[in-house]
């Protein structure tokens, strides 16, 4: 019995001893150091190359042009599993053993949340760069993508107005953004004097619409808006809604072009709104996406409304340090609401709690799975975000 | 009321395809297989590939039952064979496989959706009502897997040999069925019947590499208070998959996603051998 | 109860009874661990010290997931949900309550309160007499499941998808919440190890083994797993309000049915029913996959996979006995360090006169489906008799005699025990009457030593010490006769499935009459036996008849045997009594004989 129970223990302290050596300390070094938490695996697995992609080529352009106060830029990337585990041990590697001095990523907004409080510990700038369902505050975080005030009045002032739209019917996933966004889109349609004639929801999980189709069917609605969660949900609704044979105007709001390319025919028809497209008609875009086609060849994914302001977030955070002389944490978030970068998207500032005005774009799936541009509305207000920022 | 109605029945029939072949397995082999999420999700990636490949979207079906079938062979051979006297075991070992599988295929396609080649879209008149056209196709097809396997099982030697080792094993044995190859050859159709259903729904759902982790439960369910026989399925299926409808329909789609489980889970409580068992 | 203490012949000498724990070697461990863990903070770097924070709440966490599933034989998807009842009951209460030493406590109590709650109705749902485990594995995992849904609805309330972060907490240093972490892992594992190695704790092991044969040495085998599920429950909910306290986040992932299948891998590959290979298999796993998962995320899940299967199909046990066998065989000789066993007598509970009789049958019937394996059964037997069962094969004895042990059943009609009528009780309650029953087949539990086999049987009548070990075994007259008899008293720590099949028959009528019953049923307990270990029994069964007015059910084929034991014989034929009388009335029967020669109403079938 005896020596069963020491050799017990006796592996246990072996381990512990193991593990101490395995962790050797980081070497110290010049570079200034750009934490990437992503989704490399689970969810946002899809997206994240196209976001990684674009932080290197921002952080490439940046040190060919002399890098930054000097020092040259480096891209720290971290898998958070797309959710609040794995992002608890992403961002604890990132502030803790790799000591990065800023983070700027797009993810989950469990994992965003699960980061925020070592955020607040390690007091590390973190601009986020994924549109969310809104009002995350904290004295650390930017955000320079779109919220719910944002991408609906695009959708629901093009039904209202050009297809003249009265009752709308919403579908989601039950999760926080399905559930922010719709809650949204209903207030927002009973302020212009449209009617919801129905609100419904299935698990995240969930793929079966059956009844929630019936329902839309019998309430015969003018317009369709969906907010599901990405991937399945959202395929399984498109699918199903085109085998139910319904052709009302759709509008999704989760669906992003890749995406919207990937389902096909089904596709076709749906609307759209983003502050990024691949078609937008400016300089910038055009240099950016012949930059990204340059670095990365064969290798690379294309740019969408997740990456683009990866992109935006590595330059924002260049001319906030420049502004501030110093990449001390605090002096970088007093400067970051000050600076102000022309992007792909347009110009971009964080001057507004913390959040972006944003120049959004109502697009049109094709058949052929591209995405039209029908109209493009300016420097949308993010609205009352986080009052006390 | 109608379209209630027609929704009640496809549900069912979906219900029906998705969980024999979890069924065939535990009857004949008393093994609950944990990997027939994984072998929904290869159906739909075989369908994947056949269309890619420009075959007719209907061929992808014939052509998934094939991949399962071999695939089913395989597994048997080298993972559930060991575990015959293990049936917790077997349970772990088959979900293991299936993170084995899970893996392999987002290393092989990528984790996003794939876009499969549907055979047909739309709606049709029926009943009066406009319906999905698949979704009324399936209800036949279901029909002639269910038809089919059960002349499988009463009009051919494998299906009397089956039928004797579901019965009694060792009597089975005893009299000379080759109870081994049984078992073999059943693990092999019921992959197949697995494959063959996640290609046969692809049209419905989306081809990422968790397609099947949803119909996972709710199958084991359905088997379960089915008493494990093939009426006693369809019948499980109307049931539970319409008190799911209904749910969803007069209630709120979040609880009539947890309907069947909960509902089974209670039914089996009250009769352990099912709603249709001995 | 009066004890005597009977001079044994086996009881080495020089060797104290009583009782004997390992809370000294325990209380080693923890101190070497307790060491290793002040100064792990100051020697790891902090991101290790932050992962293994959690590690080590988890391992908690897998630890009641080996007593449940490595112990007991309770394969569990759940126990994630308990780790988020208490993470949400911290969550919940410190974002929309309050925060303080008091609310803190408040929220901790809630959650494992909470989590009992749960863990207790699940275990009702699951553990019911003649539930299959099959059924209360799907059940745990339909609890996480259902779990996560409810976090998912709870909208703002409990965050939804987002979960919560951000709720006010402490903010310790982390060397304060590393020790806590630690601390809290090392009294959950001293506690478990002193429980598991128990006399209760080999109770677990022996319900792992044979749930059947618990049953009937009325050990109330749903109600310890009702406990144990709450006990676990509990234990996983304080875990996991640290892990939100200490983290700042709770999320629908924590309460999940992936959580509880990880749970599961981490105890599978670190070994089972070892407690220490989970806690190496968690802390090893998530340690691991922190620093690798993250060059590659894939291709690590592909691996713990893989190695889970290989563990699963080629070392059941996982990888803890592996290292364990290698130090034995470097550094120590012997096996188990052996603990010498004294056996003792007890004097039985006095043979009250009773002025009910033992057993009345009346009207039993037995249908399984439209076939009738017992129609219309009458009989009654008195104390200090011997009743045996005879009938060819099919007749139904051994039906009957399950239906004397188990309310569920019969089909129809009625059994009285010493004028208690049985109705739907299950066996346990039955043994509580003064029923024992002997299976057909040698029914023992097969990695327990003989000794422990023993006390399990003792169970209803010395409660057995959730963290001690008896060194006195003490057993009635009858039970101790045999087990000197028979040669079991010099193998007493000998592991059950090691010993021949006559042995083992014996050491199963041992346990039987360890119970102290009143009524003995037997199914054929010589079968398989030399002519010597046969005569040895039956004068052991005579002599209990005799002298302690025992009533003794013999379902035997051995006519012989009959013969020279019986006091009285009933004849079952189809399920029906064709003669109750004198084994010199059964012998002279024409009746008897022309159903032994199987030309009894010819035409008709007995019951298969």
């Amino acid at each position: 019995m005896k020596a069963r129970y020491i050799a017990s223990w006796a592996s246990a302290v072996a381990v512990a001893t193991a593990l101490t050596m395995g962790s050797a300390a980081v070497a110290e070094d010049d570079t200034i150091k750009i934490g990437v938490p992503v989704g490399l695996s689970g969810a946002n697995s899809v997206v994240a190359p196209s976001v990684v992609q674009a932080g290197e080529l921002a952080v490439a352009e940046i040190n060919e042009a002399g890098g930054l106060l000097g020092r040259k830029l480096e891209l720290v990337v971290a898998d958070d599993g797309s959710g609040a585990q794995g992002a608890q041990k992403a961002f604890d590697s990132l502030v803790f053993q790799k000591e990065v001095d800023v983070l700027i990523s797009m993810e989950t907004s469990a994992a965003r949340n699960a980061g925020l409080p070592i955020v607040n510990r390690g007091k590390v700038p973190f601009i986020y760069t994924s549109f969310y369902e809104g009002r995350s505050c904290s004295p650390w975080l930017y955000v320079n993508a779109w919220v719910p005030e944002q991408q609906v009045a695009p959708i629901v002032d093009h039904f209202m107005g050009k297809l003249g739209s009265k009752t709308f019917f919403l579908v989601g996933s039950d999760y926080a953004f399905g559930r922010g966004m719709l809650e949204f889109t209903r207030s927002y349609i009973a302020d212009n004097g449209g009617e919801v004639l129905g609100e419904e929801y299935l698990p995240m999980d969930g793929t079966d619409w059956t009844a929630i189709i019936s329902k839309l069917k019998s309430a015969n609605p003018d317009a369709l808006i969906t907010s599901t969660a990405g991937g399945a949900p959202n395929v399984t609704l498109t699918k199903q809604l085109r085998a139910a044979g319904i052709d009302i105007p759709y509008g999704n709001l989760a669906v992003d072009e890749g995406t919207a390319r990937n389902m096909g025919a089904d596709a076709a028809g749906i609307y759209i709104s983003a502050s990024y497209i691949t078609g937008i008609d400016s300089a910038e875009n055009q240099g950016f996406l012949k930059a990204m086609a340059a670095h990365f060849g064969d290798e690379l994914k294309t740019p969408n409304d997740l990456s683009v302001p990866q992109y935006e977030g590595v330059y924002l955070y260049k001319l906030a340090v420049e502004k501030a002389g110093t990449t001390d944490s605090q002096a970088v978030i007093d400067a970051l609401d000050e600076v102000a970068f022309m992007g792909p998207r347009g110009r971009i500032q964080m001057n507004k709690q913390r959040h972006a005005p944003l120049t959004m774009y109502l697009g049109q799936v094709t058949a052929e799975g591209g995405v039209d541009v029908i109209a493009s509305f300016k420097d949308v207000d993010p609205g009352e975000q986080c009052p006390n920022l | 009321m109608g379209v209630l109605l027609l929704d009640i029945v496809t549900t069912a029939a979906i219900l029906f395809a998705v969980a024999t072949g979890l069924m065939i397995i535990l009857g004949v082999m008393k093994l609950i297989n944990f990997a027939h999420g994984a072998f929904l999700t290869i159906g739909g990636y075989a369908a994947f590939v056949a269309t890619a490949l420009g075959w007719n979207p209907w061929l992808a079906i014939p052509f998934a039952a094939l991949v399962g079938f071999l695939l089913g062979l395989v597994v048997e051979l080298a993972i559930v064979r060991p575990l015959y006297t293990r049936p917790l075991d077997a349970i772990l070992a088959t979900w293991g496989l299936g993170i084995i599988i899970g893996q392999l295929i987002t290393i092989g396609f990528g984790r996003e959706v794939q876009f499969v080649q549907t055979p047909m879209t739309g709606a049709i008149d029926f009943l009066g009502q406009s319906y999905s056209t698949y979704r009324l196709v399936l209800i036949p097809l279901s029909a002639v897997i269910g038809i089919a396997l059960t002349s499988l099982l009463y009009f051919t030697r494998f299906g009397l040999n089956a039928r004797a080792v579901i019965m009694n094993e060792d009597l089975a044995r005893g009299l000379g069925i080759d109870s081994t190859a049984v078992r073999l050859l059943t693990f092999g159709l019921g992959a197949a019947l697995a494959t063959m259903a996640g290609a046969l729904i692809t049209p419905l759902i989306s081809v990422d590499p968790n397609l099947g982790l949803p119909w996972l439960v709710n199958s084991f369910m359905l088997v379960l208070v089915s008493g494990v026989s093939i009426p006693g399925l369809m019948m499980a299926s109307l049931i539970l998959g319409g008190a799911q409808v209904v749910v969803s329909t007069y209630v709120s789609p979040i609880l009539g996603g947890l309907t069947i489980v909960v509902l089974a889970a209670f039914i089996l409580r009250i009769r352990p051998r099912g709603l249709f068992g001995g | 109860m009066a004890e005597q203490a009977q001079g044994s012949s086996v009881g080495r000498a020089g060797t104290a009874g009583g009782r004997r724990s390992d809370i000294r070697s325990v209380l080693l461990g923890a101190g070497l661990a307790v060491v290793v863990l002040a100064v792990a903070p100051f020697v790891l770097d902090t991101y290790t010290v932050n992962i293994l924070i959690r590690a080590l709440l988890l391992a908690a966490l897998a630890l009641t997931v080996d007593i449940l599933w490595g112990y007991t034989g309770i394969l569990t998807f759940g126990q994630s949900a308990f780790f988020g009842i208490g993470a949400y009951a911290c969550a919940l209460i410190f974002t929309h309550a309050g925060f303080g030493a008091g609310w803190a406590l408040a929220a901790l109590a809630i959650g494992v309160l909470s989590a009992m709650a749960v863990g207790a109705l699940v275990g009702w749902l699951a553990f019911y007499h003649g539930a299959s485990p099959l059924y209360a594995s799907i059940v745990t995992l339909a609890l996480p499941i259902v779990l996560t849904q409810v976090v998912f609805a709870g909208g703002r309330f409990t965050g939804s998808s987002s979960g919560l972060s951000g709720f006010p907490t402490y903010y310790w240093s982390i060397e304060i919440w590393f020790w806590i972490a630690g601390g809290f892992l090392v009294l959950v594992t001293g506690l478990a190890w002193l429980f598991v190695r128990s006399d209760m704790g080999r109770v677990l092991i022996a319900i792992r083994e044979n749930e059947t044969r618990c049953a009937y040495l009325g050990i109330p085998v749903p109600r310890i797993k009702i406990l144990l599920m709450a006990a676990a429950g509990g234990i996983g909910s304080i875990a996991g309000f640290g892990y939100a306290a200490f983290t700042n986040v709770v999320a629908p992932e924590l309460t999940g049915f992936l959580l509880g299948t990880e749970l599961l891998i981490w105890v599978a590959l670190g070994g089972r029913g070892t407690l220490i290979g989970p806690v190496i298999g968690a802390m090893g796993i998530d340690l691991t996959s922190s620093y690798l998962s993250g060059s590659l995320p894939f291709y690590w899940k592909l691996l713990v996979g893989i190695a889970f299967v290989a563990v699963i199909v080629a070392l059941p046990q996982g990888l803890m006995p592996i290292v364990t066998n290698l130090w034995r065989r470097l550094f120590a000789g012997s096996r188990r360090g052996r603990e010498t066993i004294t056996l003792a007598g007890v004097s039985s509970r006095s043979a009250r006169e009773r002025a009910d009789r033992p057993l009345v049958v009346h009207g039993v019937e037995r249908h399984f489906g439209s076939l009738n394996v017992l129609q219309g059964i009458d009989f009654e037997a008195n104390e200090g008799e011997l009743l045996s069962l005879v009938g060819p094969n099919g007749a139904g004895k051994t039906t009957l005699i399950r239906c004397l042990a188990d309310g569920f059943e019969r089909s129809g009609g009625e059994v009285t025990i010493f004028g208690q009528a049985l109705g739907r009780w299950p066996p346990d309650r039955c043994v509580a009457l003064g029923i024992g029953r002997k299976f057909q087949a040698a029914n023992v539990f097969a990695t327990l030593t003989v000794a422990e086999c023993l006390r399990v049987a003792r169970y209803r009548l010395e409660r057995p010490s959730p963290w001690a070990r008896e060194m006195v075994l003490r057993l009635p007259e009858a039970a101790l006769r045999i087990v000197e008899e028979t040669g079991l008293a010099a193998a007493l720590d000998t592991e059950a499935r090691h010993l021949s099949h006559g042995q083992k028959q014996a050491l199963e009528l041992a346990m039987v009459l360890a119970l102290e019953p009143r009524i003995v049923l037997l199914d054929e307990p010589t079968a398989g036996l030399t002519r010597v270990e046969r005569e040895r029994i039956g004068s052991i069964l005579t002599s209990l008849t005799e002298r302690e007015r025992l009533s003794i059910l013999l379902v035997e084929h051995d006519l012989d045997f009959v013969r020279e034991i019986s006091s009285r014989v009933i004849v079952l034929h189809q399920g029906k009594i064709v003669l109750d009388g004198s084994v010199q009335e059964v012998i002279e029967s024409d009746l008897v004989r022309e159903i032994y020669a199987g030309s009894a109403q010819p035409g008709e079938e007995g019951p298969a």
